[in-house]
Formats: C-alpha cells, structure tokens, sequence
C-alpha cells in the first residue's frame, strides 16, 4: 500500500444532488476535505446540511453526484450504510448510541464483538486490557471498568467516537464524522471534547464536524464549509473563520442586514396589546424572564439543546428546580409540581405524544375526561352518560373526526389524536397553554386546524407558548417569538419581525454574543 | 430535471381517487363483518364456558351429575373463594402490576380467621380481623412498591414467602378445625333459594370491583395508570397513590377471601394458601380475553374464573387424575398472558416490538 498522500484530500464531494418531491434540498453540492483536518459544515435550517450527512451515511439516496473517499471515487446514488462503513466513514450522532449502564470496556467491545474463549466465556481480562489500549490511544481519563454513565458526558461523547475509530490501524485512514455532538453536553464539558478532537487531527484523523455552535467552530476548526439552500456558498480556511463572516454567510447578505435589526429590536419588549397573563423570572440557571400577555401566541425559537423544552417543563412543575417568581394574573402562583401547575391554570402539551399525552388504548371520551375527572362525578360515581355527551361536544367543537368517542385513541390519525390532546387541556381553560411541538407529525391540514383552535383559546383571553423548531410554523401560528439559548431568552421578535429569516438570524446571530 | 417534471405532477392526481374509491368500500366491509368479529372476540370465552358444560352435560362419562343440583353447587361454592382471589389480583392488574401474594394473604388471614374464631372471638370481628390482615399486608405491599421502588412482581413474591413462613409458624403445619362456630360454616356451606350462600358473597364483591373499576374516578385512573403511566402523571394525577390504592385493596379482597374460606371449609388448612395465587392470577390475565377484549376486566375475570371451574369439574368427573387441572391451569394462564397480550396491541395499535 502506498503512502497516504498528506495533500490528497480524504473525502471529495461532488455535484450532490437530492429532491424531495417538490423541493429541491441539495442541488449540486461540492465540497473538499484536507486530511487530518476538523472540517466544519454548517448552515441554517433548511439549508441541506442534515440531507447532506444523511446521503454521505447512505441513509437516503442521492439523485446525482459523486463521492470520492481517499482517492477512490463511488456513486452517491448507490451510497448504502454498509459502503459507507466499508469505505472508513465512520458515522457519531448524538449520545444516542452509547449504553450508559454498561462499563466503557463493554460499551468499546459493542462495537466490535467480544473475545470469548472456551465454551462462549467472553474473556473479561482481555477486553479489559484491550479497553485500556483505546483508552489511552484516544487519551480518555476513565477507568475500562467505570459504568459509562459515571465518566462525563464529555468522556462518554469520546468513548463514542474511540468505539467507532478503535478498528482503524493508521489514523490517516477514514473520515470520521461528528452530528451535533455537543448539543447535550453542558458548557464546561465542551472544551474537554473540542481539545479531544484537536489532538486527533493533528495526529492525522480526519473529522467532519456538523454543528449549529459558531463559537466551537472558531475554537476548533482548520476549515468550515457552510450551506445555504442545498449548495455550498463557501468554504473558508482558519484564517478567514470569524463569527461575523460565518453568520453573513449562513444567512446570505439579505440575512445578515436583518441581523442587525434584530439585534436593535432586542430591547423592544412586547406591545400594549392584553395584560400580562404570566410573569416568570427566574427561569433556568441564569434567570430567563418571561412575559406573556393576553390573547398573544408566543414562538420560541432555539437550537436543540438550547433549553426550550426544559422551558416548558419548568414551568408546568417537571423541572429539576420548580422555578420561583412566577405570577398568573399578577397574582403569584405555585408551580411546585404537575397538580400545582395545573391549578394555577396551566396547561401542557408534550413534545412526545406517544410517551407523555396518549392512552393509546382508552376510548377517546376517556381521554379527555381524565384531565377533569370532578366535573362527571356524582357523590363518588362517574357520570358515563354525562362523560360521552361532553366528549361529542369537545370533538366535534375540536374537530377531532373519528367513528365515536368510544373508539380508542389509537385508530385516530396522528393530527386528530393531537386535537384530543388539546382539547383535553382546553376544556379547562387554562390560563397559559405550552405547548411543545404541538403538530409534529400531523398532516398540513390538521397542523392549521390545531393553529385555529390555539388561537381561539387565547382570543378567550389566554395566552399560549409555542415551541416549534419548525420556523414556518412559528411565524404561521404567532403573534411574536422568542429566542432561547443555554436556558436564557436571549431576543425577543415582535410581530412586524416575526419571518423565518428574522428567526434563523436571531437563533444563530446570537452567536456573536457568546 | 424540468423534462420529468410533467409526468409526475401528472401521476400525482391518480393515486387519490383510486385510494378513495378502494377505501370507502373497505371501511364499509370492514365495519360489519368487523361488528360481527368484535363480538365473537368479546364472547369467545362465553361461548367456549357455555359449549364446555353442554357437553359435559350430555357425555356419557358425565352427564349424570354434571347438571345435578349438588354437582353445580359444589362447583358455585368451590369456586367463590378463587373469584374473590382473582377480582383482587386484578385490581393491581389494571396498572400492570403483578400481585403474586394474594394467595398468602388469603391463607394467613384463613389461619389466623381460624384460630381466632376457636379461641372465642366473635363472627362480626373475626371477620373484620381477617379482611384488616389482608389490607395490612397490601399497605406494606404498597409501601414498598411505591416508597421504596421496589419491583411489584419483587415485592409481592417476597410477601408471599414471608406469609407462607409466618404460617407454618403458627401452625406448626397443623390444620386449625375445632370450635368454628356453627352458625359461621353454615354460611359456607348453605344454601339459600338453592343456590350456595357464598356464592351471594362473591357476586356482591364482584358488584363491588366492577363499580369501583366502571364507575369511579379512582377506577378510571387506575385504567389510565395502566395505559400510560408517564402521560398519567402529566395530567395531575397522584400516580403513586393510585398505584397504591391497588395493592392495598387486592390485600383487603384476599383477605376477605381468606374469612370465606373459613366458612366453607371449616377451618384453615395451612398449605392451602399459596394454592389460590395461580388460578386467581390465570383467571384476572384472562379476564383480557372476554366482555371488554384487550382491557382486565370483572366480567371477564368471572367468565374465566367459570370456563376452568367446568373445565376441571367435568375433567374430574370423567375420572381424569389430579395432576390434569395443573395442566388445564398452567395452559390457561400461558394462553391467557398472551392473548391478553395480543388483543392489548391491537387496541392500542402498537407492534410487537414495542413490548
């Protein structure tokens, strides 16, 4: 085998190209990696970046292009996982793939098998000193026999990264490629990862970094790659990577003009509209304040991870800290737990329906009466009569089509089943609806329905919080929006900036603040 | 590119009216010959209960005394206790919770019933005493499942083995007889308008249950509980205590089991306890396959608790050997598992993966 030539580039990409039905994802993307080199990829929401890594992981095809890995060129129509894998790139998403209550040496050897001897035995000590091997090859501080969960999720992220490299003999081979890996992990972890990764380059491994963190990018990166509607607009080399030039090109001239007005409607704090319905501050580690008025739907915008579930969940009493200061009606309210909240006058609709809103084998009528069970009980007996005739007037003022309110939840398609979820709050008439992701995975049609009923609950006079990482529903559904970032409301969007551009360049202008 | 633009918008259009026109008459069909599925689902148990006695009716082996008064009587009688067993496993059922002790509940609340009674206590208390036994060992059942997190399966198990000690302990193994008093066993083995006094006391608790499951908020929660557990707490509910609640009235039924027992046999066998925790837990598993397909219910727990009674009556009096009703009842609990299992996926739309 030749001598990998350090000039060659490790990974070639060229003309990609990826339609899904009418829209045009990627169109034509090229782009070059340098050998041992962090090679970071970014781009706004919508920009092609995700389609990108998908076609380069073979987890969707390509309709045209090329790739070309270590000088071997292969067809990006035929890209399968297997080719990728073949071809050393090797793929590390989030902590999604690692196994917490397994000891590091178990969760390395998943990756590849265990060595076992005599009738199937796995050979502990031989995994534990082949463990300790990768361990000190990849310079992480854990013991081979600590449970994953115990070492930081810093060390856990570099485990990940050590399972999926530890095969690779010369670390010139292969490119390694990184999703997001620091969306979960909290601050100080960070650098730990990034200084991980740097001493990897410059041993000679090759990684293409994925990531919404501009200033990670500043920190680490040799070259950045940024996308702006399914084609690379630039590459940039280390020395042209400032925050102000990667921002202006994720977001295009037009973009970056919005985002100095952004910037200059932060303080502008919400119209004369209604009174304030919810006041909390407070909020998260670093006091997020928050001020919600009647009648008005508020967006919040952020990346994942950036705190705006916990935002929810904190305030209907799930969070780790029940947050103080917050006021209803200017009267203040206790949000200690579910039960409080919920007295309070809250309300909450979970980002995942299956697994915190759904009885999926319960009739519908049953579904929705269980958030006000008092209402149909008469001296300690449940009014089925009462409950079923109040379930009909909830479905059909809700819209929710379905054979009777005796069918169960789950013959209902998804945006109906979303309907019932609602009207089992609204039926309250909360003072403050959250809402998270309300209308992920709902049909374009129920997505507009489910915006009609919100909006007619705060025309009654509350007031809703939206989370949605979806910007064109945000600017669809609301009045105006706010930005969350490390748990903090970071900008305010009032109703004559609320556009997806506005949106994209406050989620990722505020970079600059880091 | 804009060359293949045409034929796709125009293939568009097509799919959709052919998927209307196929889907309408499907829903149709689909909903009659549904009705009529849904029904034999909901019967299938029934219909097998009622087939199951017609022949040992009319097989030669049997039919003399299937049908006689005293054979059905015995058969009503025999069964109470087991029924009463079985509508209080069922009640942590409903949440997904396994009670493995209501049989030892049962049995040390027969024992001590019993012993109580030879020593003098008066009915009304007795009685009292052996349902406060069982209740008192489903708060700690409940208390540990709850508050100290322990696996319910866990839990119960060791509760049962506990029991089971503490009543060889008081018995020394020797089965409690004398001085029951008699007004006490003439419950247990009388008959009133010719049908077997305990049987009144098993249809009044199994009114009982079946009100608390259908017709409160407490057993709509416990329905809930068992659907979703996460989705429970995110509406207000005190999941915990309804969690609870369970536990501790599965205690209180066993032990009311227990008192019956007495009744009927007169005293208190001290291994007759963990005896009952099979057939009862088979029955309330089981109780998934009829009345309310895919969901625990009362109804379909008596149907259960009936269809092997008759299964093994008339297997006994065919002159089939004891061991068989081990069969009939570890076959039914085995079947009964997994088609509740099978008719829960179906109602709640879930494949078996997410098991």
């Amino acid at each position: 085998m030749a001598a990998p030539d350090e000039a060659m580039a490790a990974l070639r990409l060229h003309g990609i190209a990826k339609a899904y039905g009418n829209t045009q994802a990627l169109r034509g993307a090229s782009l070059e990696v340098s050998r041992g080199t962090i090679h970071a990829l970014l781009g706004g929401n919508g920009s092609g970046k995700s389609t990108l890594i998908k076609v380069l992981a073979g987890v969707v095809p390509a309709d045209a292009g090329e790739i070309e890995l270590g000088g071997v060129v292969h067809d990006a129509r035929a890209q399968t996982a297997v080719r990728a894998r073949a071809a050393g790139l090797q793929f590390v998403h989030q902590q999604d793939s690692t196994f917490p209550e397994l000891t590091v040496a178990e969760n390395l050897a998943l990756g590849r098998g265990f060595e076992t001897g005599v009738g199937g035995r796995v050979r502990w000590s031989k995994l534990h000193e082949r463990a300790a091997k990768v361990l000190e090859r990849f310079e992480i501080d854990a013991d081979p026999d600590a449970e994953l969960r115990s070492i930081g999720s810093a060390n856990q992220m570099m485990v990940a990264i050590a399972r999926a490299l530890q095969d690779q003999e010369d670390a010139h081979d292969g490119v390694l490629v990184l999703d997001e890996p620091t969306a979960r992990l909290p601050r100080h972890e960070v650098a730990l990862l990034l200084g991980a990764l740097g001493r990897y380059a410059r041993a000679g491994q090759t990684i293409v970094y994925v990531t919404h963190r501009l200033d990670e990018v500043i920190r680490v990166a040799d070259e950045a790659t940024v996308l702006r509607d399914g084609a690379v607009v630039a590459t940039l080399g280390r020395a042209e990577i400032t925050r102000e030039r990667l921002v202006e090109l994720i977001l295009g001239d037009a973009g970056a003009a919005i985002v100095r007005a952004a910037d200059a409607s932060e303080r502008v704090v919400a119209a004369e509209q209604g009174a304030l319905v919810l006041e909390a501050d407070g909020l998260g580690g670093d006091g997020a304040c928050l001020e919600l008025r009647a009648g008005e739907v508020v967006g919040v915008a952020g990346v994942l991870g950036s705190g705006r579930t916990s935002l929810l969940r904190g305030l209907f009493g799930m969070g780790e800290e029940p947050p103080s200061g917050v006021r209803i009606d200017g009267e203040p309210a206790d949000v200690g737990d579910c039960r409080a909240a919920m007295a309070a006058g809250i309300a909450y609709v979970p980002e995942d329906r299956t697994a915190d809103a759904a009885f999926a084998d319960l009739s519908i009528a049953e579904n929705l009466s269980l958030s006000t069970l008092p209402t149909y009980t008469r001296f300690g007996r449940m009014d089925g009569r009462e409950e079923k005739a109040g379930a009909r007037a909830l479905m059909s003022s809700f819209l929710v089509r379905a054979e009777s309110e005796e069918a169960p939840l789950s013959s209902l398609s998804g945006g109906n089943q979303q309907k019932v979820i609602l009207a089992r709050w609204l039926q309250r008439r909360p003072r403050v609806l959250l809402l998270d992701e309300a209308t992920q995975g709902v049909d374009v049609g129920a997505r507009a329905e489910i915006h009609g009923l919100i909006r007619r609950a705060v025309d009654d006079g509350a007031t809703a919080l939206l989370v949605s990482s979806d910007f064109e529903e945000l600017v669809a559904a609301c009045d105006r929006a706010i930005v969350v970032r490390d748990g903090r409301v970071v900008a305010d969007l009032p109703r004559d900036q609320l556009r997806e551009d506005m949106l994209n360049a406050a989620v990722y202008g505020q970079e600059r603040h880091a | 590119m804009s060359s293949l633009e045409p034929p796709v918008q125009a293939a568009e259009p097509a799919p959709e009216p052919i998927a209307g026109v196929a889907r309408a008459p499907r829903r149709s069909s689909s909903s009659s010959s549904g009705r009529v599925l849904r029904l034999m689902e909901a019967n299938a148990l029934l219909v097998l209960l009622v087939l199951t006695a017609i022949f040992f009716s009319v097989w030669s082996k049997t039919g003399d005394t299937f049908l006689s008064s005293a054979n059905l009587q015995i058969l009503f009688s025999n069964q109470a206790v087991t029924a009463i067993i079985a509508l209080g496993a069922l009640i942590p059922l409903v949440c997904n919770e396994f009670d493995l002790s209501v049989g030892a509940i049962a049995g040390l609340a027969a024992v001590l019933v019993a012993s109580a009674l030879s020593g003098g206590l008066p009915v009304p208390i007795a009685i009292l005493y052996g349902v406060g036994i069982g209740t008192a060992a489903g708060v700690v059942n409940c208390l540990l499942v709850t508050r100290a997190g322990v696996n319910g399966v866990i839990a119960t198990l060791g509760m049962a083995t506990i029991l089971d000690g503490v009543v060889t302990q008081k018995t020394g193994g020797q089965a409690v007889v004398a001085d029951i008093p008699k007004a006490f066993t003439d419950f247990g083995t009388g008959n009133t308008f010719g049908i077997p006094r305990v049987a009144y006391a098993m249809v009044a608790v199994a009114l009982l249950v079946y009100y608390l499951l259908a017709h409160t908020p407490l057993g709509r929660q416990i329905y809930a509980l068992g659907s979703n557990r996460a989705a429970a707490a995110l509406v207000g509910m005190r999941t915990r205590l309804v969690l609870g609640v369970t536990f501790i009235a599965a205690g209180a039924l066993s032990g009311a089991a227990g008192v019956l027992y007495v009744a009927r046999a007169g005293g208190a066998d001290p291994n007759v306890g963990a005896g009952f925790t099979l057939p009862a837990l088979a029955a309330a598993f089981l109780s998934a396959a009829s009345v309310k397909p895919g969901r625990y219910n009362v109804g379909g727990a008596l149907v259960a608790i009936f269809f092997l009674a008759v299964l093994n009556n008339g297997l006994n009096l065919a002159g089939a050997q004891p061991y068989v009703s081990n069969y009939v009842n570890g076959i039914a609990l085995i079947l009964g598992v997994g088609l509740a299992a099978y008719l829960h996926r179906r109602r709640s739309g879930t494949s078996s993966a997410a098991m």
